[in-house]
């Protein structure tokens, strides 16, 4: 499983693509916000085309359309990390340690996996946003808490099959520990599956969170595409649709597909039995 | 096959906890939480302490929990003072649209997937291939809320020759075939951005398939013996991608359909169950919010079921696996 992933997607058009694409949506989510203008500072400028003074012109309450977009880069990004970091280490902890404690243990945390993966979990995310009406941080804790089993399953197989490998074994004729296996055997040699996992978590986040904004959940005061879009669609009588719709659309799907390709290429380079599909 | 069932009860189980102890676990009266706070305001106190004893608030938390349960039983998911009307009614008269809009694009995007992607298996690595994959990934990039506003904005707003929204034109008085014309008309856009976002799924999944049977010696044997290409790639090679195509949509299936429905619906104000809980949530009638979730977890998880029960059965290997 020891795979240079940097160098195996230096060769990928598509990896090589997402990454850059990704690369460039977390520099505008770090840097744009400290140069442009308050998002949130109302003015009596409604509803405006875009002009040297507003790159994007302006929404209903007068707010500066551009400068929205680049700090909705900012919670995007934030989910697609926090999620990303948090249901892939839930996924890891179930998944390895179910594998290692087997028995009884891993009976029921598998048993708990399966029923996870037949719900509908946005539905379920739908009913709890609704009553909780998380911010950002609840939201990426709720999303992760919802999305973590398809990676524990896949974690729990790699940890079972790496347990009977030979170094492993190896190891343990030397005298080493369980501990000392699992962090030091185990773990690294899960991190490209981790990685992968990492991308699609962080893919399904950025759509979960755009996706309930839209359709109304989020805290009002924070600016997410997914908002942007959702109240913009309210006007698409109007031509504003060009300057303050299809944006926050379009870089939203921009950053799900750079992950898409991300993933797909790095699955590939992991699954040798898919590189020559 | 019997595990299998039990997930499903779990899941089922978890669920039905989840909206039971939700608006009762939640900060302040759970009256407030169960109908919203703008429907008590405008309560009676006598319908209030009325509400209050038919949910058995003043009883342990256990013992409500099997009142719900006998309630659920009997059909009562609870009343809407919104449109005065029981749940179950009002969720039963969205749920039609709702099945006709995912029906009917499942239908079209997978046949549209496995003819493309066999198409795409069989040029694999030539430029109609290349454009192709990458086409489909791109389009499993766009959120399904996004395709629908961007066709509603071509087709309705920009040239106008699509209806902006509903399942039908209201007070039409239409009936027999100009009906079903205009329901069709007001099914195209939703429907077309449906299909296009369940179809890079099955595309996907035929071409890979297409590509590993292409590897196979009867597809040799096939062209040896001088069959058309048309008879080898759709006969030979074609008919054998089906059953993977099949099995692996399994699990999850229906959590993928609801979702770029529900979705869907909303840019499109399509009466179905998406509009309604969309709907719901603007209005706070968290009854109806509920109900509605229920029903749409139930029927998930029910579609859920008969894929992973339809796929044991098509290839047994996937039973004997554990």
């Amino acid at each position: 499983m020891h795979v240079r992933l940097l160098k195996e997607l230096r060769k990928d058009t598509f990896g090589k693509l997402g990454l850059a694409l990704i690369a460039v949506f977390a520099i505008s989510a770090l840097i744009f916000p400290l140069i442009f203008r308050d998002p949130r500072s109302h003015s009596q400028v409604i509803l405006k085309p875009p002009s040297s003074d507003h790159l994007l012109g302006t929404n209903d309450v007068g707010q500066d359309v551009w400068s929205r977009l680049v700090h909705g880069t900012r919670t995007s990004v934030l989910v697609a990390i926090g999620v990303g970091f948090l249901s892939t280490l839930i996924s890891t902890l179930a998944g390895v340690s179910a594998g290692i404690i087997g028995g009884v243990y891993d009976k029921v945390v598998m048993r708990l996996v399966d029923a996870l993966l037949v719900v509908p979990t946005i539905i379920i995310l739908i009913l709890v946003a609704s009553y909780v009406n998380p911010g950002i941080w609840v939201l990426i804790l709720l999303i992760s808490l919802l999305n973590w089993q398809g990676g524990a399953r896949i974690i729990r197989s790699q940890t079972l099959s790496l347990k009977e490998r030979m170094h492993i074994s190896a190891a343990r004729t030397f005298g080493a520990g369980k501990w000392y296996i699992i962090f030091r055997h185990i773990i690294p040699d899960l991190i490209p599956i981790l990685i992968v996992s990492f991308i699609h978590r962080a893919r399904m986040a950025v759509f979960m969170e755009a996706g309930l904004a839209f359709i109304g959940i989020a805290d009002p005061l924070m600016i997410s595409w997914g908002m942007m879009i959702h109240h913009a669609l309210k006007f698409y009588f109007l031509p504003v649709w060009k300057w303050w719709l299809l944006p926050p659309g379009i870089a939203l799907s921009l950053l799900i597909i750079s992950f898409v390709l991300l993933g797909y290429s790095l699955e590939r380079i992991i699954e040798p039995r898919l590189l020559n599909a | 096959m019997k595990v299998n069932i039990i997930n499903y009860a779990i899941a089922f189980f978890i669920i039905l906890l989840l909206s039971f102890l939700l608006p009762r676990l939640m900060p302040g009266d759970p009256l407030t939480a169960i109908y919203g706070e703008e429907t008590l305001l405008s309560m009676t106190q006598e319908l209030k302490s009325q509400l209050a004893d038919s949910f058995d608030l003043d009883k342990p938390l256990w013992k409500q929990f099997f009142i719900y349960l006998y309630n659920l039983a009997r059909g009562d998911i609870g009343y809407s003072y919104y449109h005065n009307a029981p749940v179950l009614r009002v969720v039963i008269s969205y749920l039609p649209w709702t099945l006709l809009l995912m029906g009917t694009a499942l239908i079209l995007s997978t046949i549209l997937g496995v003819i493309t992607g066999i198409e795409s298996g069989w040029r694999r690595g030539k430029t109609f291939d290349k454009a192709l994959l990458v086409g489909m990934m791109s389009l499993s990039g766009f959120p399904s809320f996004f395709i629908g506003i961007t066709f509603l904005l071509t087709f309705s707003v920009t040239l106008g020759i699509l209806p902006l929204q509903g399942a039908k034109t209201a007070y039409s008085g239409l009936s027999g075939f100009p009906l079903l014309l205009d329901v069709l008309k007001h099914l195209i856009l939703p429907l077309a951005s449906l299909t296009l976002v369940f179809i890079s799924g099955s595309f996907l999944l035929t071409r890979n398939t297409m590509v590993t049977i292409l590897g196979e010696p009867f597809i040799l044997t096939a062209k040896a013996k001088g069959l058309r290409d048309r008879q080898v790639r759709y006969k030979h090679a074609g008919k054998n991608c089906m059953l993977p195509v099949v099995t692996q949509t399994g699990i999850g299936f229906g959590t993928r359909l609801i979702t770029g429905a529900l979705f869907v619906e909303v840019v499109f104000s399509y009466p179905g169950m998406g509009t309604l809980t969309y709907n719901s949530l603007l209005m706070r009638d968290y009854p109806v919010l509920q109900g509605s979730l229920l029903i749409i977890t139930i029927f998930v998880l029910g579609i859920n079921l008969a894929v992973d029960l339809l796929y044991r059965k098509l290839d047994p290997r996937v039973g004997n696996a554990r």
